[in-house]
Formats: C-alpha cells, sequence, structure tokens
C-alpha cells in the first residue's frame, strides 16, 4: 500500500503543479461563466429592437390599416406617437411615397418603410424595405402586428364592437412542453434534456481527457527510460494502480472546482449580470439528489477505470506518442460510438437500444447516467449495468497490466495481436 | 557457510525465439565488488532484472542476503543504475530523487537531509547555485548522470547493482563512479557491476563471472580465476619501431599465442618454453624493450580464450 501511495501522490501532485492543470481550471470557470451569460444575451437579443417603431408607414390602401399599425406598433393609445410616421397617399402616389420614403431610409432618418397597399387589405402581402430587414425578430414583430390589425380591420367591418375588437385579437400562449413517464421535478422537457445532454457529454470528455492523460504519463516513464529504476523498486502493476488512481484524483479534483465554481458563479450571477444591464434570467436545474450524484460518481470512476487501463497498455505497447495516436485508434473508437449514440438515445431513452447501449462496460459510463438524467430506470438494470462496468473494469485492469508489465521495457518492434495475446496468457 | 549477497540456483529465462540465460548459477559474497563479464547479448541485464524481479525466471531460484528475491523488503535493500538512464524530465530534481527515496522506504526527512548532502558532495549545489531546484532536462548531460548516481545510492543500499556503469561516461564521472565503488567497498557493501570494458574490471573486482551465450563461462575470485589459468604469460612493452619483434613472437615452438596491441604485447608461452629464451632472442633481434615482465594473464586474455571470438550472437542486439 506505502509504495502505490508514493506512485499515486507524485502523478497527482506534478499534474496539480502544472501549468496545464492551472490554466484549465481557470479556463473552467470562464466558460461556464459565458454558458450562464450566453442565454441573458441571447434573450436580450430575441426581444425586438427598441426603434423598430421609428418608421415611415406608406398607407396606399385607403382603409387607415397603416395608422391602426403606427398606433400599435408605438405600443398603444398610450405609447409614443411621435415614432412611426404614417404617409396616406392614393394607389396613384405611391410610387412618389415610397421614393421619398426611401431617402429618408437612406439618410438614417427612419429605419425602414412598410408599404401598405391594396393587396394588403385582401390578405396577401405588404413591403417592407429597412435597414432591420434581416432581423427575423423585427420582421416578425412588423408581420404580427400587421396580421392582428388586419383582422381587427375585418372584425370591425363586420360591425363588431370597436371595444371587443382588442381581446378577440389579442392572445399570447405559453407551450409547456413534456414527454410522458418524464421526470416532472425540474420542469419542460427541454431542461431535461440539456441536462441529461450535458452529463453525458461530460463523462465522455472527462473519461477521454483522464484516459489519455495515463497513457501520456506510460509514454513518458518509457521514452525518458525511467519505468526501469522505477520498477526495480515497485512491481510494475503497483506502478500502474498508482498512476491510474493520482490521475483519476486529478481528474475528481478538477471536476470538484468546476463545480464549485459554477455553483458560485450561479449564485452571483444576477450582480454580475447587472453589471452588463442584463436581468438575471432564472436557469432552471432539475433536481439532483445525492442519491444521484453517488451514482454519477460511480459511473465516472468505473468508466475512468475501464478507459485508463486501455489507455495506459496502449502507452505500454507504442515508444513513442505519434505512434499511439493510431494504436489507440480502437480504444478511442469505443468512447467516440459512446458518443455518437448519444443523440439517438436522447431521443429514445426507453428503447431498447438504450437499454444494451447502457449494459455494455464500454458504452455504460455514458449512457447509463444519460438515461439516469430523462426517464426513470428500474434499479436493477442500474444494478446489473454497474455490475457489467465493473466485470468490464476488472477484465480491463487485469489484461492491461499484463500488457503493461511486458511492454514498459520493450523497445522498437510494435508487438503484432499475436505477441500481445501472448503477454496475456503469459505471466511473465 | 559463507555470507551470500547473492545466490544464484539453476535460473532459466526463455523468450519466444531465445533462450537468454540458460541454467545459470552463482554466488556473490558479501563485502565484494563483483563483475558481470560477457560480450553483447550474454544475458547481463537479463540477469541483473531477475534479481531486481523486474522480470521473473521461468525456473530456478534467486536469493538476496539469504531472502527470495521477490519477499517484501528486498528491492529497499538494492540500489540500481540501469545501463539505459533516464529520469522524468519535467520534474524538479530534488522531486525526482525524494521519489525515488520514498519508493526504497525512506521517509521524506532523511530523504531530503541526505538529497542535499550528495548534491553538495557532487558540486550540484553550493556556491550560489542550486541545480536541486531546477527541472532535470535544465541540466546537462553530465549532471543528470550525477543525479541518477544519487537516485541508485540515496537509501544506502547493501547492494548496489551497476548495468554498464561506464558506458557514456565522462573522464570525470567515471572517476568519481570508481572512487564511490572503492568507497562502498570499504563501508562493506556489496558492488556488481555489468562491463564489457575488461581494464575496469581487472582493477575494480574482487570476483568475476564471465557470461556467453546466456550461459556461465567461469567464475570465481579474480585471483583464483587468474591462477587456473595456466601457463607462462610475459607482459611486453616495446619503444619506437617492434618490427624485430614480430619475427621472434611469430616463433611457435616458443610462443603460443600472442596479443598484439601494437606497442603492448601479451603473450603466453608455449607449455615448458622458458622466458629467458624469449628475452634473449628479443635482445638478439635489437628490439627496443621497455618492459618485459612474467605476469598472470589479464582477465582481458582469460575472457577472449574462454569466450572466443564468436560469442557474440549473430542478429543479438540491445540487452544482453
Amino acid at each position: 500500500m506505502g509504495k502505490l501511495w508514493v506512485v499515486a501522490r507524485r502523478e497527482y501532485l506534478e499534474r496539480v503543479r502544472s501549468k496545464w492543470f492551472i490554466v484549465s481550471t481557470i479556463l473552467t470557470p470562464v466558460l461556464l461563466g459565458t454558458l450562464v451569460f450566453l442565454p441573458a444575451w441571447m434573450a436580450h437579443r430575441s426581444q425586438p429592437s427598441s426603434d423598430v417603431a421609428r418608421i415611415i408607414v406608406v398607407d396606399a390602401s385607403g382603409t387607415r390599416l397603416g395608422s391602426r399599425v403606427a398606433t400599435e406598433l408605438n405600443g398603444g393609445l398610450f405609447g409614443d406617437a411621435s415614432l412611426t410616421h404614417v404617409v396616406e397617399v392614393s394607389p396613384a402616389g405611391a410610387a412618389a411615397a415610397q421614393d421619398s420614403a426611401r431617402q429618408e431610409v437612406l439618410s438614417e432618418r427612419a429605419k425602414g418603410y412598410l408599404l401598405i397597399d391594396t393587396t394588403t387589405v385582401a390578405g396577401d402581402t405588404a413591403r417592407y424595405v429597412g435597414s432591420n430587414a434581416s432581423s427575423p425578430v423585427d420582421m416578425g414583430r412588423i408581420e404580427r402586428v400587421l396580421g392582428e390589425q388586419l383582422i381587427a380591420l375585418r372584425l370591425e367591418r363586420a360591425g363588431v364592437d370597436p371595444a371587443q375588437i382588442r381581446s378577440i385579437t389579442t392572445s399570447s400562449v405559453t407551450l409547456h412542453a413534456e414527454r410522458p413517464g418524464e421526470r416532472s421535478a425540474g420542469g419542460s422537457a427541454e431542461v431535461t434534456s440539456a441536462f441529461a445532454f450535458s452529463v453525458a457529454f461530460l463523462l465522455y470528455f472527462s473519461i477521454f481527457l483522464y484516459g489519455q492523460n495515463v497513457m501520456r504519463g506510460v509514454i513518458e516513464e518509457k521514452q525518458s527510460r525511467v519505468a526501469e529504476v522505477v520498477v526495480a523498486s515497485v512491481s510494475a502493476t503497483r506502478l500502474l494502480g498508482g498512476k491510474v488512481l493520482g490521475v483519476g484524483a486529478v481528474g475528481i479534483t478538477q471536476i470538484a472546482l468546476s463545480i464549485g465554481a459554477s455553483m458560485l458563479l450561479y449564485k452571483l450571477r444576477a450582480p454580475l449580470l447587472a453589471q452588463f444591464g442584463l436581468p438575471a434570467m432564472p436557469i432552471p436545474f432539475p433536481e439532483v439528489t445525492a442519491g444521484d450524484f453517488v451514482l454519477l460518481l460511480t459511473y465516472f470512476v468505473l468508466g475512468y477505470l475501464f478507459y485508463a487501463a486501455l489507455f495506459a497498455a496502449v502507452g505500454a505497447v507504442v515508444s513513442t506518442e505519434q505512434e499511439a495516436q493510431q494504436v489507440q485508434l480502437p480504444v478511442a473508437m469505443l468512447l467516440v460510438v459512446s458518443a455518437v449514440f448519444i443523440q439517438p438515445v436522447l431521443l429514445a431513452p426507453d428503447s431498447s437500444l438504450a437499454a444494451t447501449l447502457s449494459l455494455i462496460p464500454f458504452s455504460a459510463p455514458i449512457m447509463m447516467p444519460l438515461r439516469l438524467a430523462l426517464v426513470p430506470v428500474p434499479w436493477w438494470t442500474v444494478a446489473s449495468s454497474i455490475a457489467a462496468l465493473g466485470l468490464g473494469c476488472y477484465a480491463a485492469v487485469w489484461i492491461a497490466a499484463r500488457i503493461y508489465r511486458t511492454g514498459l521495457l520493450m523497445y522498437g518492434k510494435r508487438p503484432t495481436v499475436r505477441e500481445l495475446i501472448r503477454w496475456i496468457r503469459v505471466a511473465r | 557457510m559463507q555470507d551470500l549477497a547473492i545466490e544464484i540456483r539453476n535460473v532459466v529465462k526463455r523468450y519466444e525465439h531465445h533462450v537468454a540465460v540458460r541454467d545459470l548459477s552463482l554466488e556473490v559474497p558479501r563485502g565484494t565488488v563483483y563483475g558481470l563479464l560477457g560480450p553483447n547479448g550474454a544475458g547481463k541485464t537479463t540477469t541483473i532484472r531477475m534479481i531486481l524481479s523486474i522480470i521473473e525466471p521461468d525456473s530456478g531460484t534467486i536469493r538476496v542476503f539469504g531472502k527470495g528475491h521477490t519477499e517484501p523488503g528486498v528491492l529497499d535493500t538494492i540500489g540500481y543504475l540501469p545501463e539505459e538512464r533516464g529520469l522524468y524530465k519535467k520534474m524538479e530534481v530534488r522531486r525526482v530523487l525524494r521519489f525515488l527515496g520514498e519508493l526504497k522506504g525512506l521517509d521524506r526527512r532523511t530523504a531530503d537531509r541526505r538529497i542535499a548532502e550528495w548534491l553538495e558532495r557532487l558540486g550540484l549545489s553550493g556556491n550560489g547555485k542550486d541545480w536541486g531546484r531546477a527541472k532535470v532536462d535544465e541540466l546537462s548531460r553530465g549532471m543528470q548522470q550525477k543525479v541518477q548516481f544519487i537516485a541508485a545510492l540515496l537509501h544506502d543500499p547493501e547492494l548496489v547493482i551497476l548495468d554498464e556503469p561506464f558506458s557514456g561516461l565522462d573522464p570525470i564521472n567515471a572517476q568519481a563512479l570508481k572512487d564511490t565503488v572503492v568507497d562502498l567497498k570499504r563501508r562493506g557493501k556489496t558492488v556488481i557491476f555489468s562491463t564489457h570494458l575488461m581494464e575496469n574490471a581487472e582493477r575494480m573486482c574482487d570476483a568475476v563471472c564471465i557470461l556467453a551465450r546466456g550461459e556461465k563461462v567461469l567464475d570465481g575470485y579474480v585471483a583464483d580465476v587468474k591462477a587456473g589459468h595456466g601457463g607462462v604469460h610475459v607482459a611486453l612493452s616495446v619503444a619506437g619501431d617492434a618490427d624485430g619483434a614480430a619475427g621472434v613472437l611469430g616463433d611457435s615452438t616458443l610462443v603460443h599465442r600472442v596479443d598484439d596491441s601494437n606497442r603492448f604485447f601479451e603473450v603466453e608461452l608455449v607449455p615448458g618454453a622458458d622466458p629467458q629464451l624469449l628475452l634473449r632472442r628479443l635482445v638478439t633481434a635489437g628490439v627496443p624493450i621497455e618492459r618485459f615482465e612474467l605476469a598472470q594473464p589479464s582477465l582481458h586474455q582469460i575472457f577472449l580464450q574462454s569466450v572466443g571470438a564468436g560469442a557474440v550472437e549473430e542478429g543479438m542486439t540491445g540487452h544482453g
């Protein structure tokens, strides 16, 4: 136990002290900060421009539809009537009025102009020319107001009481979308999906990152030839164990720091966002219980162990990092394939594909947490998934330790698959 | 019973396409400087790695100070300098040494104290300079070699194993290494080193074992080995032109074998031949003799005779 600890401590301390660790630990909260900042900014963007009403309405329809639209754009009867300028012309004068409106727009005295004519009243088309013509939000606003006012005009013509028209034309329904069998806690399906996706992606990313870290560590010891001095003091198996433990502890430290930093950011986001004049939108989070957290940690640890062992074996087989880029491909593919299936499983978390993938050791560490975040999973399914993953880990570590032990002091020619099998079968 | 540092009994190590060590038995008495000699590919490094439990023998037993070599604590009594040297390049020198010391069971405080002593002794700290705080790859090759010695000796091991210690050493570090070996011997430690440089072995070893093709050719105390290698040997040095010597030394009724190094000749006489006769004939031939000495055969001669020229296995590279 003593020497295992010495090895693990070196792996941990050397990494935590490295520039890589410090930079990535600082960058992660910055990235997360952007994630908090971005929705607020996007929400801000999704409001129509404050001066969307600063336009000229050229009304050639002879119906006063133009002034109705202007009033509504200005914010109703009590709004600022000076923003929108209405020009009522006969159909024959429309061309001239458009020309002068165009001049106003070009000289930036107006944002744009809206042409309303008889085709508009017939419910067909209207024309808008302006600098914000490519903003879907602004155009949507104008289109909606135009549509509402056209209906109001028709209702009025049909003899509906003007007092009732407003309540008839104005409606706002918010659609809350949910899937059947969904965890109700936390709210909408969108939030749950986003959360589940983030969990799965983070697991994929960190298992990959720290697994490769172990591989690079093995290659470094091999390349620098320090491995021989070390294995003259501690068995290769224990060296591998200490290395995997140490790097894993670095991973958990970094994840804990990131979670801590993001929780702090979340708490402080209102004053932070206020600095930029943005409102603090509530960010909905599904409820995460301590039990969920323990499960998540279990899957990270087991998944990391499984892949770290395989990556270590890759490191022991090769002599240089360049060589490792090729040889690691089969191991990396197992992970990448799991990541490719995130999307299908996200859409159908109860499918047999999802159930199978969450039982296979190489995809279970990503797929099972993904499903757990989406739908209720029977406990025995979780238990068998963990058991399968545990067995997978045992096998991976057993195989990796044998390859590692032999490969660590082999240089030059890379072993063939047949030789690898021999390394695994023969203890030494 | 003799107090043995190492006792190897009938050890065999096979690889897929060759046998690295076959049925090797040898004994290293405690407190001796022991040379493991042999050409490349003879099985020296394999033997050393088996002693250190880096690889396991297919059969046979290895005992270190009377204990099985895999028993816990045994590795902590051995210091090892591998042939291929290397340290963690990006690590601070002190931290590497502390790590390697702790792996040998030293506690941190003892390790730190000894590291400070060693760095100063080998001139890596002091005079306002402290290379201990530098990263390993900031050190010159010579300094890295010093750090590697420290790593092998930091835990004050009873047994020190040096694999080809002189390869790649500059003369100053080679001298320092020789002094260190003498010092270790004086303090009662056992030193085993492998080499194919017979001159170093000749000067330093109490006992030797010569390996070839994975087999022991001979072993024992150097004095016994030489005595057992009978015959009359003459060490001959000439000044300047030695043309006349060739004719005399070519006489097969007198000279059995000669190793010609241009100005130095190691001559083995035919059994029963008189060395005085050789001297007279050399003088008559006008050879300008600088030295004419009845000598024991050198390890080099013994090595060449017992191993033969074909001992280096074809196609074998790297570790022996």
